[in-house]
């Protein structure tokens, strides 16, 4: 197994959680792209073992589903929105902005593994279209200008954690509603920050 | 039994049973609905959509899949309005857009669902000027699998029948919406047993077999119905062939048997009729040499031998045989007045078997129809493949599955008792009293039971089978089936007077009670755990008289040699299963050569020795092997073709097997076949010569810690014989049980009843080292 | 025209912190659950439930007393929550649990106590991380504090709590493919018959799937009885309702209102009014799958029923506005996409068709259409939905193919000009 004892241990923890084993695939696809930026095939291999299937049903699987990625991807995942509410919201320009600063086209990775690119269905801000997600963190109301001010910062600062409040304050607009509370957790990867894959830390 | 219900379909009524599928029903009454995903043996899935016919209901007319909907009382249903017609052609037309038009280069072309549907209710033209989807054309997924994903039409065939039927999912559907396909993962091919059956469910060309690949087209093929004589189960077939060549063998849907099912050894092991390697002159040695002849100077030569009737003759005797072929070899024999012609079968595991009077004997079907089933024999999964797949069924359908280690352990998934070390022993003996275990109590006492019994190794005794046979008997209302593995053991027995194994073999034969020896269709000193003291015995023997198809480490031994047809394809006559099920054998190709039929030899023979000659003709061998069964249910050539019949006639005659208890030797080894191995048919078919290449043993991890084993390679030494070998680690076996496949090349050489020195490669080591 | 806060009421009235525990029992949180359970019965939430006439909030509208009602018998039942809001147009959910994750707990606490369920999941949408992240630290906190695990309340009851992830598939919002994700598999819808969750649900086990909005009024109802909720609202639509408000709209967000104004009211007086005075061009009236309605059609009022009336429907109650400069193919374009992107694949005329329809629009769009792809279109989308009614027939598994259909119908029907001044007239060889 290419997975190491903490791991395993997480993972035998999630299994735990379910009534059939089976059920925790979607949360151990999660968990081994936290570790390598995407579903490797080794990966694959462990969560057969762990869950008891072939490796070809756990494939079939994880390429069902649009965040499970098939290639590496970069430090940042960007994934703008195009569908309805953000379409009509210029999302086509946004779009155009983080593709020319990437030089990226849809689901590329560039040289330096810092970026990658992907124009996406919903993520649910519609009210503050046109909007986008970095590692899964949403900024919402975003202008050309502020777009590129985005990524910009992104590959200066290069944060660890990436936390949507913080991106929405510097550089977001109008929002699907008022955001409120001040809390400051974010994704320590280019997956959802949740705590049942450790992925998701504070800013200190 | 369900009363009958009354639907309306197309404003005709009919009749069906409820809960059966719409479209069942309607094909019960000739009224084919065309679809692709649905198939009879599948659990439905409603995904083309193909199917979609109109229904009355409370709300209007409804578009449903004919192929999950059940039919209820005064149904009314409409399979040709012209929404259902529209929808029917769309669904095509959708199907149709992604679809290549390489039907002229496709092995399907003819026999392809998608084209014939396509003539039947397809658009004429195209509408679709997009550029269609696009994937390396084809892939292979096995040694003897293509795929094609272009041609794929999504039917989730395949994928449903490696989950559900033979349990080994190893394709499946990847991505999602308009980029799924089918596929495999990286590095583990469709690596199943079952692989072939996916071929020929598919309905479009995705799926080939690499054996068929541009081999002909549909409309040349010649075809019959026949049974594979590759082990007991007797699956039915339909053979077929071009230019007087076999050329693809497929699955008949017979309900009491294979549903439709075959193993890919049953299928893909049929390119040895073509091969060159097949005899096709007499052959006789001299001088150590063997040199061609005719059979009339083989005839002569032997009729000489045998002139004053007091030779002292045997038998050994292979399973690759037809009943008639058995009856000519009992018939002839009956000429001598010594008492010790025996058949010896050819089979290391035969045993006395569990035929007697207060013994019921059990159907493969008792097994759906049974609270329990109880397994104790070999690997199924190996040795009766299809029979596997009827006790997957049943399991599936809700009967309670008990296995007593350690040969069945592919079965541990879906059991619900597993019965391991703490209660079988190494040696394969119960070591636990059997009335206490949980499983047994639970569903065996006083319930409906159908035991699969047999020796889970050559070594096993007697006795450990007899003592779960008797508690099943005295406290179960229970039904045996024995679970013998070779090919027609069941026409043997219940054809030949006095069969004995070849451990019996080996201690009854010599050459001082031999004068004369038949060898038919049997390579024991190839692949029999008594192969060292059969291989003395034979060089022995004065005279050996052997017939078979090619010349293999038994047959080159022997003075004479008869090309002889193979059953499979090449003769007539008939086929007794596991269940003594008896069903026709069919012709198909010529034969090479001089090459006769068993019973054809030996009734030429008969004649040079001017034996009364009752067993002249095939009619009449098939009259005289069932003379005293009820002519009603008499399982003879008559009886067989009547349609009614094509499934096979099952008997309950009480065969007189009557082997020597084993008693003495014992191995401290698994020893055990697999499907795939070095047998000689299997060595000329070049499409699967090399799946049972292979030479390994297996054990669990820690078994093989104990070895000391490491680089993934082993050497096997014996008495100076030696092996090099891989070792596979398999979890499922007990801790301390060394599995070695005895159907291995150089395998043969090793006395499996003493101790084999298991070391780590050498070579292999140092080279880890450096 | 104002809004009616139930379910927000709490987030608004305590905004730095009304998802933290503490706040949400500072104000009564909790108590009608503890009441319930040690004081209750299952039969008279039930009862409360069924008087409320609350119909799902995740887009069928299925009444959820009667959807209570189904759940068979069995040793093992489940309650699954679907928060897999992706519906394009949707936000409603994001919000409850963004803000107010312990309303839903207490929510669930009641269900099952109702159902006698002692396994829930809530299933999010991979993409809400942060509201996942929200619900889990309620989650544990609930556990903390005893009203999840053994004896809640320190009652007979036990009930576990599952925070599962989805993963990036708009097909998970349709209950039974949710249930084959939640249980490991692709998110294929599964065929009903016979896969009706109620009866073979999550393991083939009976189960209630529930949107997350339903289940968070569950303690208003049961606190306030079910005859208060029915007094909300109109017939057909009681209660509240949060409408997510998006498009080219001065004021969008998520708004609690009863069901029964009209959209061209909330829109002006919530939304504040189309941008720079635009006129309303076409709106979409309940998520992405509801066919679209004209701009002269804003006084349609917001109820279930009304609108299924005009032949469409409420839906998620997503409403999109689209003002006078919109262009509607590139619009129904990107519906179309969508749903090409989120088919399962599994069914033919769902896989082939919705792609098909997209390269179609696409050359038109791209003004690279020909004479007869109007035909083309609509006869690809009657192949898919049949006769294109509505609400619609379908020669599909599951609506997601015939959504793909609305937004053409809806082109075709009312702005067919807009897609026929596309078309070159003259073809050039």
């Amino acid at each position: 197994m290419s997975w190491n004892d903490s791991m395993i241990k997480q993972a035998k923890k999630i299994i735990k959680m379910y009534p059939q084993k089976r059920s925790a695939i979607g949360p151990l696809l999660h968990l081994a792209q936290s570790k390598d930026g995407y579903i490797s095939d080794d990966s694959i291999a462990v969560i057969s073992e762990l869950v008891g299937i072939t490796e070809v049903q756990v494939k079939s699987v994880s390429t069902f589903y649009s965040m499970y990625k098939q290639e590496p991807t970069g430090k940042y995942l960007l994934s703008v929105c195009k569908s309805i509410s953000c379409e009509i919201n210029n999302s086509k320009e946004i779009i155009d902005v983080v593709k020319d600063f990437t030089g990226l086209n849809n689901n590329e990775t560039d040289e330096n593994d810092l970026f990658t690119f992907e124009a996406v269905e919903c993520i649910g801000a519609c009210g503050g279209a046109p909007a986008m997600q970095i590692n899964y963190e949403t900024v919402e109301g975003l202008s050309s200008e502020n777009t590129i001010k985005l990524c910009e910062w992104l590959k200066e600062e290069q944060p660890d954690v990436i936390i949507a409040e913080e991106m929405q304050d510097n550089f977001g607009g109008t929002k699907s509603f008022d955001w409120a509370i001040k809390d400051q957790s974010g994704t320590t990867g280019s997956v959802p920050g949740f705590q049942t894959f450790n992925t998701t830390k504070e800013k200190k | 039994m369900s009363e009958n219900i009354k639907i309306n379909v197309n404003g005709n009524q009919i009749e069906s049973t409820p809960n059966k599928l719409l479209i069942e029903a309607c094909e019960d009454s000739g009224i084919h609905i065309p679809r692709f995903c649905w198939h009879k043996r599948l659990d439905p899935v409603g995904m083309c959509r193909m199917c979609l016919v109109e229904i009355e209901t409370p709300r209007g007319k409804m578009l449903v899949p004919s192929c999950t909907t059940e039919v209820t009382d005064e149904m009314v249903v409409d399979t040709e309005s012209e929404v259902v017609k529209k929808a029917q052609e769309g669904v095509l037309e959708f199907l149709l857009i992604n679809h290549p038009l390489d039907c002229p280069i496709c092995d399907k072309a003819g026999e392809c669902p998608l084209q014939d549907q396509t003539m039947a209710y397809g658009p004429g033209e195209s509408r679709f000027v997009e550029e269609k989807r696009h994937f390396e054309k084809p892939i292979s997924i096995s040694e003897i699998i293509l795929l094609d994903r272009e041609r794929c039409i999504l039917c989730a065939r395949c994928t449903r029948f490696s989950d559900e039927i033979s349990g080994d999912p190893l394709i499946e559907f990847i991505q999602r919406g308009n980029k799924t396909e089918v596929n495999t993962f990286p590095n583990e091919p469709f690596k199943s047993y079952f692989s072939g059956n996916t071929v020929q469910i598919c309905p479009v060309g995705a799926l080939t077999s690499t054996s068929y690949r541009f081999k002909a087209r549909p409309w040349d093929l010649k075809s019959v119905r026949s049974t594979c004589n590759g082990c007991p189960v007797g699956c039915s077939t339909e053979l077929n062939s071009s230019q007087n060549k076999m050329l693809r063998i497929l699955g008949v849907d017979n309900d009491s048997v294979n549903q439709g099912w075959l193993c890919d050894k049953g299928r893909y092991n049929f390119e040895y009729l073509n091969s060159e390697f097949r005899l096709k002159n007499p052959l006789k040695k001299i001088d150590n040499e063997l040199k061609e002849t005719s059979v009339k100077e083989i005839y002569t030569e032997l009729s000489e031998l045998i002139s004053d009737r007091n030779t002292n003759i045997n038998f050994l005797i292979g399973t690759n045989s037809t009943n008639e072929d058995y009856v000519a070899f009992n018939e002839f024999a009956k000429n001598f007045p010594t008492t010790n012609q025996t058949f010896y079968l050819n089979d290391d595991y035969l045993y006395a078997g569990f035929f007697e009077q207060d013994i019921n004997r059990a159907t493969i079907d008792d097994l759906n129809n049974s609270e329990a089933i109880v397994i104790w024999a070999e690997d199924l999964k190996e040795n009766l493949p299809v029979l596997y797949l009827r006790v997957r069924q049943a399991v599936k359908n809700g009967v309670k599955l008990i296995v007593f280690g350690h040969s069945n352990s592919t079965l541990e998934d879906i059991a619900d008792f597993y019965y391991s070390e703490d209660i079988v022993s190494e040696n394969f003996e119960i070591i636990k009293d059997i009335s206490k275990l949980k499983g047994i109590k639970e569903h065996v006492k006083d319930k409906n039971v159908t035991a699969i019994i047999g020796k889970s190794t050559p070594y096993q005794l007697d006795e450990y089978l007899d003592k779960l046979v008797s508690y099943l008997v005295e406290n179960s209302n229970s039904k045996i089936m024995n679970a013998f593995s070779s090919g027609n053991t069941f026409g043997a027995i219940n054809n030949l007077d006095n069969v004995k194994n070849l451990r019996d073999f080996t201690k009854n034969v010599s050459s001082e009670n031999t004068d004369l020896l038949f060898i038919v269709g049997s390579d024991p000193i190839g692949r029999s755990v008594f192969s060292n003291e059969i291989h003395r015995i034979i060089e022995d023997i004065d005279n050996v008289v052997c017939l078979d198809l090619f010349l293999h480490e038994t047959s080159e031994l022997c003075n004479y040699i008869i090309p002889t047809s193979s059953t499979l394809g090449e003769k007539e006559g008939t086929f007794t299963n596991i269940e003594f099920r008896t069903s026709r054998i069919d012709k198909l190709v010529p034969s090479p050569g001089q090459s006769l039929s068993d019973w054809e030899f030996i009734s030429g023979l008969s004649n040079f020795c001017n034996f009364i000659n009752n067993i002249d003709s095939l009619d009449g061998l098939n009259e005289l092997a069932y003379q005293d069964f009820d002519n009603q249910d008499s399982p003879s050539f008559k009886n067989l073709d009547k349609p009614s019949n094509f499934d096979g006639i099952i008997n309950d005659y009480q065969p007189n097997v009557s082997t020597m208890p084993n008693e003495t030797i014992t191995s401290q080894y698994f020893v055990g076949k697999k499907l795939y191995g070095d047998n000689i048919t299997i060595r000329y078919s070049d499409s699967i010569s090399l799946l049972g290449a292979k030479q390994f043993i297996e054990a669990s991890e820690s078994t093989i810690e104990k070895l000391n084993l490491s680089s993934g390679e082993c050497t096997l030494k014996q008495n100076g014989h030696q092996v090099s070998a891989n070792y596979v680690v398999n979890n499922k076996l007990a801790d301390g049980v060394i599995f070695i496949p005895q159907n291995r090349r150089n395998f043969n050489r090793f006395d499996f009843s003493e101790t084999i020195e298991i070391s780590p490669n050498q070579s292999k080591e140092a080279l880890n080292v450096n | 025209m104002k809004e009616t806060l139930l379910l927000t009421k709490h987030m608004r009235e305590n905004p730095e912190d009304s998802h933290l525990i503490d706040s949400y029992e500072k104000n009564g949180g909790y108590e009608t659950a503890r009441r319930t359970l040690i004081n209750g019965s299952p039969e008279n939430v039930l009862e409360e439930i069924k008087a409320s006439n609350i119909r799902g909030r995740g887009g069928a509208g299925f009444p959820t007393g009667v959807k209570w009602g189904f759940l068979a018998e069995n040793e093992d039942r489940y309650l699954v929550i679907n928060a897999d809001e992706s519906e394009p147009g949707t936000f409603k959910d994001r919000i409850l649990l963004e803000r107010d994750p312990h309303q839903l707990i207490e929510g669930i606490i009641i269900t099952c106590f109702a159902a006698n369920i002692k396994n829930a999941f809530i299933y999010i949408r991979g993409e809400y991380a942060k509201p996942a992240r929200r619900v889990q630290d309620a989650v544990e906190q609930a556990y903390q504090k005893g009203y999840l695990g053994k004896n809640i309340f320190n009652s007979e009851m036990n009930l576990d709590l599952v925070v599962h992830l989805g993963a990036g598939a708009y097909i998970c919002g349709e209950e039974t493919a949710l249930l084959n994700s939640l249980e490991g598999r692709r998110g294929e819808p599964r065929l009903k018959p016979p896969y009706f969750p109620a009866v073979k649900g999550l393991y083939m086990k009976p189960t209630l799937v529930n949107n997350v909005e339903t289940i968070s009024s569950v303690p208003w109802i049961v606190e306030n009885t079910g005859k208060e909720y029915n007094k909300l609202g109109v017939e057909g639509s009681t209660g509240t309702r949060i409408f997510s408000l998006s498009g080219h709209v001065n004021n969008p967000g998520n708004y609690e209102i009863e069901m029964g104004s009209s959209f061209g009211e909330f829109v002006e007086s919530l939304g504040n009014g189309i941008r720079n005075n635009k006129k309303v061009k076409a709106y979409i009236p309940g998520g992405a799958s509801a066919p679209w309605f004209r701009g002269d059609q804003l006084d349609i009022k917001m109820t279930i029923d009304d609108v299924a009336n005009n032949n469409s429907m409420l839906g998620s109650g997503a409403v999109v506005m689209m003002d006078e400069d919109t262009n509607l193919v590139n619009a129904a374009k990107s519906i179309v996409s969508f749903f090409a992107h989120e088919s399962c694949g599994q069914c033919t005329p769902c896989r082939e068709g919705t792609t098909w329809l997209e390269m179609i629009l696409d050359r038109v769009a791209s003004g690279r259409g020909r004479a007869s792809d109007i035909d083309l279109l609509l006869d690809v989308c009657d192949n898919i939905s049949p006769g294109l009614s509505w609400p619609p027939k379908m020669t599909t598994i599951c609506p997601l193919g015939p959504s793909a259909v609305s937004p053409i119908t809806s082109l075709m029907n009312d702005f067919r000009e807009e897609v026929e001044s596309l078309i070159p007239t003259k073809v050039l060889l």
